[in-house]
């Protein structure tokens, strides 16, 4: 409420400033109020990004001492680099099924926890544990459950006898990543489930009861009331997600540091490892610069969706 | 002991330490006449920098610096303490940055063995044939100087080594004799765990991690083969022997059965876990389980564990990845004689026994181990002449962290779908490719 209030005085205020604009006289006094924005986000944020740029244009080796300009040369190497590749579709598995996953798990918590029951307030706030955690805590918490030998995960699934033996869950190519997925979807989708709940309770009440005296079932609301007009906000908590995602790091380098061949080298691993061990900060760079034209991209395909979400909505 | 060593530890001992600069002017007027005299004299001192990742155990390293600054009164050295070596990668990113600007700053520094090509291939370290000819070279063991040496040049001092060994069970031997070839090591295991007396046979490192490639250097070098030729250049990953070896590592786990598959995703310390806790009969690790296996707190394996070096090939000879810190002097050292003055005192014979008694780094020099004092305070350090004279460094190249990271992941690879050498092929290419440029 108060914002679209801000939003109208703005707008009065802005008419008379339209004016002054025609007389050819400029207000010095908003323009050099921004200028600490500008100069700290300038400094912090815009120009390391440029200066990526121009380094991944680079051959900068620290430990060589070479320092030349090359042009797209480490993009022309990256193109052919079959690390690169593959750390990228592991990175965009991650991304999507982790994205998928904590999406459908977390929609499901929130319409649980949008229901009045006895010590639902405690059960919001315990949801939340998972997601405190630090990343490197759930990440040996993890490493011990998904112990290939004395793991409690094996444990029970040889007690139900659903395995004959034990599986090896991080030293397999086949259940690396997918262990992994795994753990990055038990800590973020109370994150997820938030978002989702505190999108659910602006839709309101009368259309339910509307639904409701109209014969609906606790489905037919679902599909045709609630979640078409909790898409947008879905739209914007999966993109969250999604972009977050597709940076993993943590649980990664803890729990496996990229392997076993390669499995669960994701992007900002390769990265890491480029940059700060083989120290080639030009060809690093370009793998910097394409893992953020990735997520620029990924951005891009949901705010599509979530304008074209918003414009049928909005007729 | 070398005579030419000019400063004795044990004299150095009996001086009192002076704080570095003017305070320690003061403090040493105050403490004493012995150190009052050699900080008067302190005006014509040589000033130098020390850097070194952080080591300690009933001592620091900045206590034996103060040795040598207490022990003369021609150079005094500040020591900068950089991160421990758990921190590696951000050791060698300061040291890399510090060395890069050529500023002369640090003097002295210590690096780990994997980086002294690089150090050297850039023109950072200074070469120190001059200064320790070919008969100093010849007091340490073999590997180690093969490791400091680069180009044809010896571009570091060393300091102090660990090395790759075989843990065993004495209980579980019953008699047999420790295994020499990788072959008879297989048997003990299999038996052992058919019996039901060990549930693994052996137990190494595969996680695809810098520690694959030292398990990768024993068992190739274990067969007489190499990854890089003596010239850096020549890239033999995927000649016969190497192939045998890495086919082997891959056979304790497929063929042999000695090995669960989980040592494909175990570094060091999930490895050591199962053999402290008495569930192996052979472990391949690091020289500080032996102090795990030996508390009672931790292990229920107390008495029942030998080390021996690793086995070899028929025809092959035992060989231990070389691990530890090495000195280097900075080809801009404005400081040259006080630097080399000083890394001649910190790798002398005395000084590396004090460094193995007060802070159990073991010493380089073969000669050191047989010194009793060593056998008085480490009696477990001074069983491990055997294991080091087998020291083999891991490929020398100045490219050597880039090679190392297609060896971690090639390896890994031949490891999970067994097509060696397919794998170790396209590691080749890859590794030529780096080591060409």
């Amino acid at each position: 409420m108060t914002r679209s209030v801000a939003i109208g005085d703005t707008l009065r205020q802005a008419a008379p400033s339209l004016a002054n604009v025609r007389r050819r006289r400029v207000d010095w006094a908003p323009l050099l109020l921004l200028l600490p924005t500008t100069i700290s986000l300038g400094s912090v944020s815009v120009y390391p990004i440029l200066d990526g740029l121009w380094l991944s244009l680079r051959n900068t080796t620290l430990s060589t001492r070479e320092d030349r300009f090359v042009g797209w040369l480490n993009y022309r190497l990256l193109a052919t680099d079959p690390d690169f590749w593959s750390a990228w579709r592991h990175t965009l598995e991650f991304t999507a099924i982790s994205t998928l996953a904590e999406t459908a798990i977390g929609l499901g918590m929130a319409l649980l926890l949008a229901e009045r029951f006895t010590g639902r307030g405690l059960v919001r706030a315990a949801m939340l544990i998972p997601w405190a955690m630090p990343t490197v805590v759930t990440s040996k918490m993890f490493g011990w459950l998904f112990d290939g030998q004395n793991g409690l995960v094996n444990w029970a699934l040889r007690s139900l006898h659903l395995i004959g033996g034990n599986i090896d869950w991080y030293g397999s190519p086949n259940t690396a990543l997918g262990t992994i997925i795994f753990a990055d979807v038990w800590k973020t989708t109370p994150f997820m489930a938030l978002l989702l709940l505190a999108g659910l309770q602006t839709i309101p009440h009368s259309l339910h009861e509307a639904a409701r005296i109209d014969g609906a079932g606790a489905w037919q609301t679902f599909w045709h009331v609630r979640l078409p007009m909790l898409v947008p906000i879905l739209l914007i908590a999966a993109m969250f997600r999604a972009l977050d995602a597709f940076r993993i790091f943590d649980l990664v380098y803890v729990l496996t540091g990229g392997g076993p061949a390669d499995s669960t080298e994701v992007l900002s691993t390769l990265t890491y490892k480029t940059l700060f061990s083989a120290l080639e900060f030009g060809y690093g760079s370009a793998l910097s610069t394409a893992m953020f034209a990735t997520e620029v991209l990924i951005a891009l395909c949901f705010g599509i969706l979530i304008v074209r979400g918003m414009r049928q909505q909005g007729r | 002991m070398s005579k030419t060593e000019p400063v004795s530890g044990a004299a150095a001992e009996l001086l009192p330490k002076p704080r570095p600069g003017r305070r320690g002017f003061l403090g040493g007027v105050a403490l004493g006449g012995v150190a009052a005299l050699a900080s008067t004299r302190g005006a014509a001192r040589a000033e130098i920098t020390f850097a070194s990742a952080k080591f300690f155990g009933k001592e620091t390293v900045a206590q034996v610096v103060e040795m040598y600054n207490a022990s003369q009164s021609r150079v005094h050295v500040t020591y900068v303490e950089l991160p421990p070596p758990s921190a590696s990668t951000e050791v060698h990113q300061l040291l890399v940055q510090q060395l890069a600007r050529q500023s002369g700053s640090p003097d002295v520094f210590t690096q780990d063995v994997i980086w002294i090509a690089e150090f050297a291939g850039a023109g950072w370290a200074l070469p120190l044939d001059r200064e320790f000819s070919a008969d100093v070279r010849k007091q340490y063991f073999p590997g180690v100087i093969q490791a400091c040496t680069w180009g044809g040049k010896l571009t570091a001092l060393p300091w102090f080594i660990d090395s790759g060994m075989l843990y065993y069970r004495t209980d579980l031997l019953g008699g047999a004799a420790v295994p020499e070839t990788w072959e008879e090591l297989a048997t003990l295991a299999q038996a052992a765990e058919r019996s039901g007396r060990a549930r693994f046979g052996f137990l190494w490192q595969g996680k695809q991690a810098e520690v694959l490639v030292c398990d990768l250097v024993e068992f190739v070098a274990s067969n007489g083969g190499a990854i890089l030729g003596p010239d850096g250049k020549t890239v033999m990953i995927d000649d016969d022997k190497s192939v045998q070896a890495v086919q082997f590592m891959r056979d304790t786990i497929d063929r042999y059965k000695i090995s669960p598959q989980d040592v494909l995703s175990w570094d060091e310390e999930p490895s050591r876990r199962p053999f402290t806790g008495g569930q192996a009969m052979f472990l391949r690790n690091w020289s500080y389980v032996y102090t795990i296996a030996q508390d009672p707190k931790v292990s229920s394996v107390v008495g029942k564990v030998g080390v021996a070096p690793l086995p070899h090939f028929p025809g092959g000879r035992s060989a231990a990845c070389l691990g530890g810190y090495q000195y280097g002097v900075n080809a801009s050292t404005k400081g040259r004689d006080a630097a080399i003055d000083f890394v001649r005192w910190m790798s002398s014979p005395a000084t590396q026994l004090h460094f193995a008694t007060e802070l159990g780094l073991a010493p380089t020099r073969p000669d050191v181990f047989d010194d009793p004092r060593l056998a008085q305070s480490q009696p477990f350090m001074q069983k491990l002449k055997s294991v080091f004279l087998g020291a083999t460094p891991r490929p020398v190249t100045p490219k050597y962290a880039q090679v190392t990271l297609v060896l971690q992941s090639s390896v890994s690879r031949a490891l999970a779908d067994g097509n060696v050498k397919q794998a170790l092929s396209s590691a080749k290419d890859r590794i030529a490719a780096i080591v060409a440029s």
